[in-house]
């Protein structure tokens, strides 16, 4: 049988159960955010470290522009190093029936037989290539689904200009293309950039590349250190063109998941931290008004011989079945959003197998997290009970010290209602209480800034990115270097409104010891396509000398303006000069230096040589253009602006809109719960109070007025400081995404400060109105009987 | 209990409750405690049933010295002999009437079954009603179950027919005649009324913190023949 007083812990929980449930809820979001956040990270972590385990994925990595096959021995004998693996990558042009604008990709070779050492692909679909055919490639999966291709499919392909039909033999994966993308490109677009596998046969004798290799991958021998084996490698490689050697935080796409781990970790932290400080704070709250309540009952219990420890034990049980209910909840929740989220990243993250995988340990985390937050929450308030000598808890709470308002002292009460003069007097007695409220309102306020900020950040980056800095429609990239006449062909092509030639160039940046690979991107003095702008918004015109880097990569270097850069191309005649930092570009998504298109032909001591352009384009003649486009075999790929938007509003937009969802919807429960969660408790700890006002002759308007005219006041006192809060809050956790690949603005509107506001009104008007409801059934002759 | 005081509060706005208080209580004794308001009864109860220190003096019970007791000490002398009944009942609102001397008696040593106890106050129909579903009477009646139902060496009672009528007053009074008889406990009921003095074994007149004087009886009045 139920002891006696876990039967009235059962009843005091039924009878507070809107307020129960509200801790509960908060409780519940902040745990389902922790165990979803934490499971992704376990999820991706291990899947990945999976994969590259069974499927070989290397640790060092270098394009280089053509080496002989046989150099692999020397780079196998270099000390640290324990598997070589080589192969070939070639840019490619599709024509694909049904899409008009020119999708592009990169091939890939493998062995002619046998499975490659490293870098081993997985069959999703279909069959391998077999030993000696001709014509079959393998694709990556990605772009087959965003193409509805089918193994048994044929696909046409501009290799080196001349068109092959090829048939797909199968669908593949790749640990280098877990994040399939156009390399340099911020976002996916798997329907216009594909990656391509196909026998070294093949791809070497399309582009008179036979005996030899431009990448080669490599393991690192057990215990061996990976800087010493870059500088050893990057010397050997040096006169083949090696473009510099990186490791695996460096690859690509082993970034993308990295940087996503990244972000998630900020949430897992950040996130649950605001919201079970709040469910803390919470129950604290519901505890120790509940204990001022039962001041009387706890008295009776020690005069009756309870002891002190059954009495906390008592109350610290009650705060238990919150935290049990809220990680119940939580636990479902958090299953359930990261199954969701999983989904999602099954569209972005190409791994043979991602499943959503249970953090167990983020559980004991978020039990203990909950368990503390409630015991930090309860033991003091619970404490206090128990220490108050039985026969002074016995008497009623001695008189409040009443005094004119500070309002009324100030003079201008007689403009006042009595129920007014009621309210604030009541607020100033009890500040303790008051504060509470209003730190309650202030929190729910403060947590209804970040998701929108989240979201205007990002809109922001987007917007930067296609309107601010890239004014043009398209982009162009050539196969190689070309001579600057190929810009006045382009030109000629039909609906083309505005050329500017591009050159971009792959450098290393160094200062004191830092160093980076980046790609150089060149400006155009009174340019009108790409631009660099600087922190204000301003653009910056590129000087005739000198260079621009990101602010990011001026803080990764700790290098400021003025200071001298080493630059180093990673190409050509890999020339190497000292640049001067001109000014800083503020951008949002990696990190990249401009200098004008002149000074990086005179850097790289050549004429005039371009690498691709910009295009502005007159879009009714768009299709005429990308036919006539197909015909010059030297472009290598075409980035439509348009394309790119739509693609982004189809796949990141929507995932993010997930995130931003979940975590706005979250904010609202917690607004709610907490701003209905200090109504009751007011009511109930008013309930005599009020009633008495009833009992004297106050009508049930003026006394709800009073209430009302209380919440107003401490609404008005809360929202200010919940805006500034959340501001601030925001402020950390949003300049805590700041990585290499991607930092969000600080974006804070008026719809962000709007939409907390109302929410708030929203959720105050409602508890308002359940309060009233409560206050209209409240029984005036048992509120006023003696005190049980 | 010998030269007991008790002083609240400190300096200029320190109050003397209890102003040395010689007095001797017998088990198995009615006692009733006779006092205007603000003589330092409640105070001199709170020190008999081990809810408060007194500032001075001594105050044993059995072989035991409360005046030196530790908490622990404390609680283990309320939870083992004394039962409390108050003026305002106090009763746990969230728990029926058997759940209110049921919680009392899952921590005594050799208590009756609540049952028992409501049934010798008389509420053997109303053992599930919540308090807020009973007269104050009966709210009385059930507290006073909850106090005898441990069986306890000493029984308090503050003003317990305070907030009742008299035909109210005087069923409570009988259930608590009825428990000393019965049980053989020290009862010890605190009033400003006089006309209660009638049913006690013995009386004592309290003001300004003293004892005043004396007074015992031959007979006992039966509570039912009382009037106020």
């Amino acid at each position: 049988m139920l002891p006696h007083l876990d039967r009235k812990l059962l009843r005091d929980l039924k009878r507070l159960k809107g307020q129960a449930a509200a801790v509960s809820l908060v409780m519940a979001c902040g745990l389902a955010m922790l165990i979803m956040a934490r499971s992704l990270i376990h999820s991706l972590e291990s899947t990945r470290a999976e994969y590259y385990q069974t499927n070989h994925f290397a640790e060092v990595f270098v394009p280089l522009k053509r080496a002989p096959n046989h150099l692999a021995e020397q780079v196998r004998a270099l000390p640290g190093v324990a598997t070589v693996q080589t192969d070939l990558s070639v840019p490619v042009t599709l024509d694909l029936p049904g899409l008009t604008e020119p999708a592009s990709g990169a091939v890939r070779s493998l062995p002619d037989f046998g499975e490659p050492e490293l870098n081993r692909l997985f069959l999703r679909r279909g069959r391998w290539l077999s030993p000696g055919a001709r014509g079959e490639i393998l694709v990556g999966e990605a772009f087959a689904e965003a193409n509805a291709l089918n193994p048994g499919d044929t696909l046409t392909m501009l290799l080196n200009g001349r068109r092959q039909v090829f048939r797909v033999a199968g669908i593949v994966l790749s640990p280098e293309y877990i994040f399939e993308s156009r390399p340099g490109a911020a976002l996916p677009d798997a329907r216009t950039y594909g990656i391509f596998w196909m026998p070294y046969k093949e791809v070497a004798t399309a582009w008179d590349l036979y005996g030899a290799f431009n990448r080669l991958s490599l393991t690192l021998a057990p215990g061996a250190n990976e800087r010493p084996v870059i500088v050893a490698l990057d010397q050997l490689l040096r006169p083949y063109g090696g473009l510099g050697a990186y490791g695996r935080k460096d690859h690509p796409s082993h970034i993308r998941v990295t940087d996503e781990i990244r972000v998630l970790t900020i949430l897992s932290i950040g996130f649950p931290i605001v919201f079970l400080s709040v469910a803390a704070f919470m129950t604290n709250a519901v505890l120790t008004r509940l204990l001022a309540l039962q001041r009387e009952q706890i008295a009776i219990l020690k005069a009756f011989g309870f002891t002190n420890r059954a009495i906390v034990v008592h109350y610290l049980k009650f705060a238990f079945v919150m935290v049990v209910a809220g990680l119940t909840l939580g636990l479902l929740g958090g299953v359930a959003l990261g199954h969701q989220l999983v989904v999602m990243y099954r569209l972005f993250y190409r791994f043979p197998d991602l499943h959503f995988r249970l953090d167990g340990g983020a559980v004991g985390i978020a039990l203990g997290v909950a368990l503390g937050a409630v015991t930090l929450g309860v033991l003091d308030a619970v404490r206090r009970a128990a220490r108050l000598p039985p026969a002074e808890a016995m008497r009623p709470e001695p008189p409040a010290n009443f005094r004119p308002a500070f309002i009324e002292r100030i003079g201008i009460a007689k403009l006042l209602s009595h129920s007014f003069r009621i309210a604030v007097r009541n607020l100033e007695r009890r500040p303790a209480q008051a504060a509470f409220t209003v730190a309650g309102l202030a929190l729910a306020t403060a947590l209804l800034i970040l998701p929108n900020s989240f979201k205007a950040g990002i809109h922001e980056v987007l917007d930067f990115q296609w309107d601010v800095v890239q004014r043009q429609d398209l982009n162009l990239g050539l196969v190689e270097p070309s001579a600057a006449r190929l810009a006045h062909e382009l030109a000629q092509l039909p609906g083309v409104t505005s050329l500017e030639p591009t050159r971009n160039a792959a450098v290393r940046i160094h200062f004191q010891g830092r160093s980076r690979q980046i790609g150089l991107r060149s400006l155009l003095i009174g340019g009108q396509h790409s631009r660099a702008v600087d922190h204000a918004g301003r653009e910056i015109t590129p000087p005739t000398d000198g260079i621009i880097v990101s602010a990011k990569l001026a803080a990764v270097l700790g290098a400021k303006i003025g200071d001298t850069l080493l630059l180093e191309a990673l190409e050509g005649r890999r020339p190497v000069a000292e640049v001067k930092l001109r000014a800083l570009a503020e951008d949002f998504t990696g990190i990249a230096a401009y200098m004008e298109l002149h000074a990086i032909s005179r850097f790289l001591g050549e004429g005039d040589v371009i690498t691709g352009a910009s295009i502005g384009l007159d879009m009714s003649r768009r299709a005429a253009f990308l036919a006539a486009l197909r015909d010059i075999p030297r472009v290598s790929t075409v980035a439509i602006k348009e394309t790119m938007r739509q693609s982004f509003r189809e796949t990141t937009a929507k995932s993010m809109g997930l995130i931003q969802s979940i975590y706005l919807t979250f904010a609202v429960i917690v607004a709610f719960g907490v701003i209905y969660n200090n109504a009751r408790i007011s009511l109930a700890e008013r309930a005599r109070e009020l009633a008495t006002l009833r009992v004297v002759g106050m009508t049930q308007r003026e006394v709800g007025a009073v209430l009302v005219i209380e919440l107003v006041v401490l609404a008005l006192l809360a929202v200010p400081l919940g805006l500034l809060l959340g501001t601030g809050l925001t402020t950390v956790i949003i300049g805590s995404i700041n990585t290499e690949t991607i930092r969000l603005p600080l974006v804070f509107t008026t719809y962000t400060y709007t939409f907390a506001v109302v929410v708030v009104l929203v959720a105050s008007t409602l508890s308002a109105l359940v309060v009233l409801r409560k206050l209209n059934q409240l029984d005036l002759i048992a509120a006023l009987k003696a005190p049980e | 209990m010998r030269g007991l005081t008790k002083f609240y509060g400190e300096g200029t706005t320190q109050v003397r409750a209890l102003a040395g208080v010689d007095l001797d209580l017998f088990a198995g004794e009615l006692v009733v405690l006779l006092g205007p308001s603000g003589s330092g009864k409640t105070t001199l109860l709170n020190q008999l049933g081990g809810l408060d220190l007194p500032t001075s003096g001594t105050l044993r019970y059995r072989d035991t010295d409360l005046t030196h007791a530790t908490e622990a000490e404390l609680t283990l002398y309320r939870r083992e002999s004394v039962g409390f009944v108050f003026q305002f009942y106090n009763l746990i609102p969230s728990l029926t009437a058997r759940e209110n001397v049921g919680l009392i008696t899952e921590i005594a040593t050799n208590p009756m079954p609540a049952e028992e106890a409501l049934g010798m106050v008389g509420l053997s129909p109303r053992l599930d009603h919540f308090p807020a579903q009973l007269s104050g009477g009966e709210q009385q009646r059930v507290a006073i179950a909850r106090a005898i139902a441990k069986r306890p060496a000493v029984l308090l009672c503050d003003e317990p027919t305070g907030a009742l009528d008299v035909h109210t007053g005087i069923v409570v009074l009988e259930a608590l005649e009825r428990a000393n008889r019965e049980l053989g406990t020290l009862t010890v009921i605190i009033t400003h009324n006089a006309v209660m003095a009638e049913m006690a074994d013995r009386v004592i007149r309290f003001s300004d913190g003293r004892v005043q004087s004396e007074q015992h009886n031959a007979t006992r009045a039966a509570p039912a023949s009382l009037r106020w």
